[in-house]
């Protein structure tokens, strides 16, 4: 490539900078979207990421049907937990109840989500014990006063720096000790923020701090994930039976999988993707023909130019990598604007939580590489015509 | 071999119209051009002057006939390649309107044609200067065509046609765009280029003008009329 012939692109872009603006923005704002909807697609499947990290694709949660109570038309209970280990594939089973209580420690006070669990709950939710000990066996059958605390409920209300472990909180003016601290988990556990929670032993939950407040949630696990359908199949029958449940009658239960839940919100996140792709897509589309337009306008302004080159020596080639060029400029410029706005928007509109967004690799490769490849494909018909300009044609146009 | 620069037999040229009608512009051409002569063309207008020199440049096909140049026939070359090469090494252009580029400044102008055949940049631009130096033009390498005179322009032009040292100069009308003085000016440089064994093919209708050539090819209808033709002894 002759050095001096991209010179001489550059300079004819320079010399008309509005026009030269103008063809570029369709670019810049065709990239920019571009990334934008990497960012916003990549943030989306994080969060669904986030959301489902604690859940193993072979989690199955039972929860009452329609969310309703458990005392007032559902007979979903913990102990049904205990019933689900003789169901068909089920590795294991925990059962929980959820509400949200005040929680106070000294004269610090807040609400948190209270989650009466069985010694199960932990290792089915994949928690992780920081410090101290779990829920146990025997914390169940005797109804202790005991409780495991998640670490935004620690930095909340044991400031200075103090071990909560041994110490006593209170939640619904009933005492419990502090026997252990979970890891920071940064995400849900099904519906529960575990760094949010206070997770006490169920009989204790059930007896005296959440009584008939709290929604039941039981967890369990498939022996593999093929198994899925069949172990659905299985809990439904064995809870219809124990809730002796009539044929007319719907479920008083929902059972959801954590396969289809994960691959379903996945989906969703791509289907968000796919369709901002498509309006990126459109619009550098159509700033591709806004070039190609603008290409065709500057030939038919240049012909008599090109007449002059080709009459001092210009080859064909030399006509149709200098206008080639321009257009490749005009679109790898747009592109790199647009990149620079697409990347510096993200920190922006992520620092004012407007929508969740995580930057990626992908957004701006792709669309630098989709600006280039506008330049060329929507710049090339117009230089290969001026390329073939007739030359005596040419120098006679004004 | 001989020492024709330029060999023409029975050359023909018709353009098209787009429904198809042709329009014969040379109807058999016959004509010899030694190297270093200075030749005029003249003839009436839509004679075919202006048609000749461009198919003589290689900006036009010929429909029919044979052309030598350097005895080489080159009439049925359409590859573009080629015939780019000749207009970029062997030739010369300057035209009545000169054709610079608006945009690039007078020394840029001049280089274009070294930067199409691929000279260094080094070389190209002292080559450039050198020649704007000698047609007296040192002071505005860096101007502008709007910032020149007509004249000035065409001084810049010569220099571009100059910049590859062709062996051929080709000018359409080259003094009729420009007064009286500085058309002598040009002429003088034109004989300048005779006297260093370059072959200059001039179209021109003004008898002033032709009367520097040595030899005035005349015209007619897209004939050669006259080989040798003289001008009446007013001029």
């Amino acid at each position: 490539m002759n050095l001096e012939i991209v010179k001489m692109a550059f300079e004819s872009l320079t010399a008309k900078k509005t026009r030269t603006f103008l063809s570029m923005l369709g670019i810049i704002i065709g990239v920019a979207t571009v990334i934008a909807v990497f960012a916003v697609g990549k943030g989306a499947q994080d969060s669904v990421s986030s959301q489902f990290s604690n859940l193993s694709a072979n989690s199955i949660i039972v929860m009452p049907n329609r969310g309703r109570s458990f005392t007032s038309s559902s007979k979903l209970t913990t102990a049904d937990a205990a019933k689900l280990i003789a169901a068909e594939h089920i590795a294991s089973s925990a059962g929980a109840i959820q509400g949200n209580s005040s929680v106070s420690y000294g004269s610090v006070s807040k609400n948190y989500s209270v989650v009466g669990a069985d010694q199960n709950f932990v290792s089915i939710s994949n928690l992780v014990v920081q410090s101290g000990r779990g829920i146990e066996e025997d914390d169940i059958s005797s109804k202790s006063a005991v409780a495991l605390v998640g670490s935004t409920v620690v930095a909340d209300l044991f400031v200075g720096g103090e071990s909560p472990i041994g110490n006593s909180i209170t939640i619904n003016g009933k005492k419990l000790e502090v026997v252990g601290v979970l890891k920071k988990l940064g995400s849900r556990v099904g519906m529960i923020s575990i760094d949010e929670s206070v997770i006490i032993p169920s009989s204790t939950a059930e007896k005296s701090v959440l009584g008939d407040r709290g929604q039941v949630i039981i967890m369990t696990t498939v022996d593999n994930v093929s198994n899925t359908n069949a172990a659905t199949t299985s809990i439904t029958a064995i809870l219809r039976a124990e809730h002796k449940l009539k044929v007319s009658q719907e479920d008083d239960f929902r059972i959801m999988d954590a396969g289809s839940m994960i691959s379903a919100a996945q989906e969703s996140a791509q289907t968000l993707t796919a369709l901002l792709t498509a309006i990126a897509a459109i619009t550098l589309l159509v700033s591709g023909i806004g070039i190609m337009n603008v290409m065709f306008v500057t030939v038919a302004e240049r012909t008599k130019e090109i007449g002059i080159a080709k009459a001092i020596g210009g080859k064909r080639a030399d006509i149709l990598s200098q206008f080639l060029l321009e257009s490749i400029i005009l679109s790898m410029a747009g592109g790199i604007i647009g990149m620079i706005i697409g990347q510096g928007a993200i920190p922006i509109i992520t620092y004012f939580n407007l929508i969740s967004m995580t930057s990626s690799a992908t957004g701006p490769i792709l669309g630098f590489t989709f600006s280039v490849l506008v330049g060329v494909f929507f710049g090339f018909y117009p230089a290969y015509k001026a390329s073939r300009l007739d030359p005596v044609d040419a120098l006679r146009s004004e | 071999m001989n020492n024709f620069a330029i060999r023409m037999e029975d050359v023909y040229k018709s353009y098209y119209l787009s429904n198809g009608e042709e329009i014969p512009v040379l109807k058999g051409i016959n004509l010899e051009i030694k190297k270093g002569e200075f030749v005029a063309i003249m003839g009436e207008s839509g004679g075919g002057k202006t048609t000749l020199l461009n198919v003589i440049g290689c900006l036009h096909p010929l429909s029919a006939g044979k052309y030598f140049l350097d005895d080489e026939d080159i009439g049925e070359v359409r590859d573009d390649f080629t015939l780019a090469y000749i207009r970029n090494k062997k030739m010369g252009f300057i035209f009545q309107q000169f054709n610079l580029f608006a945009r690039f400044s007078a020394l840029k102008n001049v280089i274009l044609p070294a930067i199409y055949a691929k000279t260094p940049a080094l070389e190209r631009e002292e080559k450039a200067r050198t020649l704007l130096e000698s047609v007296g033009m040192e002071e505005r390498v860096n101007h502008k065509p709007t910032e020149l005179s007509g004249g000035q322009q065409q001084r810049v032009a010569i220099c571009r046609a100059l910049i590859n040292n062709p062996e051929i100069i080709l000018a359409d009308e080259p003094t009729g765009a420009l007064d009286s003085k500085s058309g002598i000016e040009v002429m003088d440089i034109f004989t300048k280029f005779k006297n260093q064994g370059k072959t200059v093919i001039m179209v021109t209708h003004t008898a002033e003008v032709a009367k520097y050539a040595d030899r005035i090819i005349y015209l007619r209808d897209g004939q050669v009329l006259d080989n040798n033709y003289k001008l009446k002894s007013t001029y």
